[in-house]
């Protein structure tokens, strides 16, 4: 994947570029908002990855000039704001996803790969496979191996999400934001209790689970 | 004193004004009005005249001429020669010429000279004669004969002298009476602000305890202080406030950073096994995330706390954030042996910020899960309620916990405050002072009640 990062604080961007290119990622980097931008609209990226506040342009100005060009790379705005009003804004400006400073990075790579994925068709399709596993978004029907699997209207929008992203790893905190609507850190382990639950119902008696831990990360679905 | 005498100048001048206005008025009024009676006068005469020629006008003439006042009579023959009237010599120019003329005369008293006496004065010697200033009007009659009559001005000077005296009586007075109400005003209201002044001097210097003192009248300047007291309480309430934050945020924010630096050193330490090395890793990361979730908490309660713009505040579908929180915190309830009963009022809507609600719900839901014990039945209880009573909307968590002792319900919902037997416990002692803001924010009161047993967590918002 070809990532442009427009940061400027240097250290942070070493440390991402080296993390991304370690994760199999090429990327380009820019310091400051201006060559970010000349970059941003004379190449072709998979993801922008861009922070809030630049010098010599700011990040929302960033995206939103390339909204206007009909430019539609997937953004991913990183920000030392996290207030919900931020985030709107960030939203509102353009930017597909809003992370806030301080993250972790397995954080910020497993929303870097799912943005990726939305520029792809697969975003408007009616229903998921994976190994066996269907789920219909039509008619919210839920089978593996043609056997029906019955699912709370919550575990089924938490499968449905895995499923669109399946091969990807997905956070707890992406978990709570595109299931639950929500943007603050569950304290507890209270998406792990939902996972288990989802996980007895989905992969219990089958040899090959398929919702599968992935340590210090999140979660992931595939075969 | 400025200002008092400002006013005083202000209010002189117009009243003076006002005054010369009414007096000038007046004498214009007077002149008038003696100019019309002249001209009416002469032209009865000159009617008289025409019907009744000379002899009838002669008549009236001397009649009227004997009638006590400020009217001037003459009647005379072309060369200024007397005939009648109460004035005997009159300039010649008046004579000559008919037309207005104003001048000095001597009056000549009709009762005492025989009017009728040509060419003579009576024995000689005229007594009673009076001096005067006359504006007469003059015209020759048919006959040739010279008709002048006029009024006496000097009683209209002297009833105009009077009004100009009064004119400055009265301007005396009011300046006078101004000095006195103004100065009395002035050190009243003087006395009043320089208490106010007084009383922040001494705030500025830095006792802020001090307030403005209250009189018994209940007027602006009462209210004024009311106010100003009221600001001050809030400041010092807040400044109290701001100190105990950092004084708890240096304690609970220290003791984190302690620990994340041992953890370092740990690994830093020469003869460290890779796996310690690993493990001092993963614990400085986990004590970094716990210090950043305080950090984010201790900020998300100072936006609150600072109101946040109204923007921010949108019409919320309550019922379902409580239920969504509850239904969040039902499989991990569950697997600590809990069970959450709802009783949600559905369609509840109100202007809020949906976030900080849930997040409100969130943290009294963790509390509700760490603290319900099982009962007799080795249940643990959560009751999560929403309901609408007389205009407010109460949102309700309760457990049935050890509950929180009576004198330590007010005191837990201050920031980093952890009572004894929870020190044990995780957290950051944010939790309820995040709830207690954020329900300010939206214009309620957040408070803890005896679920008996257990905490009955109550949001009592205004509906909207």
């Amino acid at each position: 994947m070809k990532i442009l990062l427009i940061e400027d604080d240097r250290e942070a961007a070493a440390y991402l570029i080296q993390a991304l290119d370690e994760a199999g990622h090429v990327t380009h980097h820019a310091a400051d908002g201006e060559t970010g931008y000349a970059m941003a609209s004379g190449m072709d990226y998979d993801v922008l990855i861009v922070d809030r506040m630049l010098p010599r342009r700011d990040g929302l100005s960033i995206v939103e000039s390339l909204r206007a060009e009909g430019d539609k790379t997937p953004v991913l705005i990183l920000s030392a704001l996290g207030e919900v009003d931020d985030r709107v804004t960030g939203l509102r400006a353009g930017g597909d996803d809003y992370l806030t400073k301080p993250y972790a990075f397995t954080e910020l790579l497993a929303r870097v790969e799912v943005l990726a994925r939305r520029s792809s068709p697969s975003e408007a399709a009616t229903s998921y496979e994976v190994g066996g596993l269907t789920l219909d978004r039509l008619s919210r029907k839920v089978e593996r191996d043609g056997e029906a699997i019955l699912l709370q209207p919550r575990e089924f929008r938490l499968l449905e999400y895995l499923m669109k992203n399946a091969g990807k790893v997905v956070t707890r905190t992406m978990l709570l934001e595109n299931v639950w609507d929500y943007h603050f850190d569950p304290q507890t382990n209270v998406i792990d209790v939902h996972m288990s639950r989802l996980r007895s119902k989905i992969d219990k008696g089958h040899a090959t689970p398929l919702l599968q831990t992935v340590r210090g990360a999140g979660y992931m679905i595939r075969d | 004193m400025r200002l008092t005498a400002t006013f005083i100048l202000i209010f002189s001048l117009f009243a003076i004004l006002l005054l010369a206005f009414i007096t000038w008025q007046s004498s214009v009024q007077i002149q008038r009005q003696q100019a019309n009676d002249i001209d009416r006068e002469l032209a009865a005469l000159q009617r008289l005249d025409a019907t009744g020629g000379i002899r009838a006008l002669a008549f009236a003439v001397e009649r009227i001429s004997r009638n006590p006042g400020p009217g001037v009579y003459y009647l005379g023959d072309a060369t200024g020669q007397y005939l009648l009237g109460n004035v005997m010599d009159i300039p010649a120019n008046v004579i000559l010429e008919p037309g207005t003329y104003s001048f000095d005369y001597e009056r000549a008293n009709p009762l005492t000279d025989p009017p009728t006496a040509i060419g003579r004065s009576g024995n000689g010697e005229v007594r009673d004669r009076k001096t005067g200033y006359a504006v007469v009007r003059s015209v020759v009659t048919s006959n040739g004969l010279r008709l002048v009559v006029g009024r006496d001005v000097v009683e209209r000077r002297g009833f105009s002298a009077i009004i100009v005296q009064s004119f400055l009586f009265g301007v005396l007075g009011i300046i006078l009476f101004s000095l006195i109400a103004g100065g009395v005003t002035a050190r009243r209201v003087l006395k009043r602000i320089d208490t106010i002044r007084d009383t922040s001097t001494k705030i500025m210097s830095g006792n802020l305890s001090e307030r403005v003192p209250i009189t018994k009248r209940n007027d602006e300047f009462d209210g004024l202080a009311t106010n100003l007291n009221a600001m001050l309480d809030r400041i010092e309430q807040l400044l109290q406030g701001l100190k105990e934050v950092t004084d708890n945020v240096a304690h609970d924010l220290k003791t984190p950073l302690t620990r994340l630096r041992n953890q370092a050193e740990a690994a830093l330490r020469a003869g460290a096994s890779d796996q310690t090395r690993q493990q001092a890793l993963e614990t400085t990361i986990a004590e970094s995330d716990r210090l950043i979730q305080t950090f984010n908490a201790l900020l998300m309660i100072a936006r609150a706390e600072a109101g946040a713009p109204s923007g921010a505040l949108t019409d919320v579908d309550v019922s379902a954030v409580v239920a969504d929180v509850a239904e969040l915190y039902g499989p991990v309830a569950e697997d600590e042996g809990i069970v959450i009963e709802t009783a949600v009022t559905s369609g509840v809507h109100l202007r809020a910020n949906r976030e900080l609600i849930g997040q409100a719900m969130v943290n009294l839901l963790e509390n509700a899960v760490k603290y319900a014990k099982p009962d007799a039945e080795g249940q643990g209880r959560i009751m999560v309620g929403l309901r609408q009573l007389d205009g407010r909307v109460l949102i309700e968590v309760a457990d049935n916990g050890p509950g929180i002792p009576e004198e330590d319900r007010k005191r837990v919902l201050e920031r980093f405050v952890r009572l004894e037997k929870s020190r044990s416990e995780t957290g950051s002692g944010l939790g309820l002072s995040l709830v207690d803001a954020v329900t300010r924010l939206m214009g309620g009161n957040f408070r803890i009640e005896d679920n008996a047993p257990g905490v009955r967590a109550v949001i009592d918002l205004p509906a909207t």
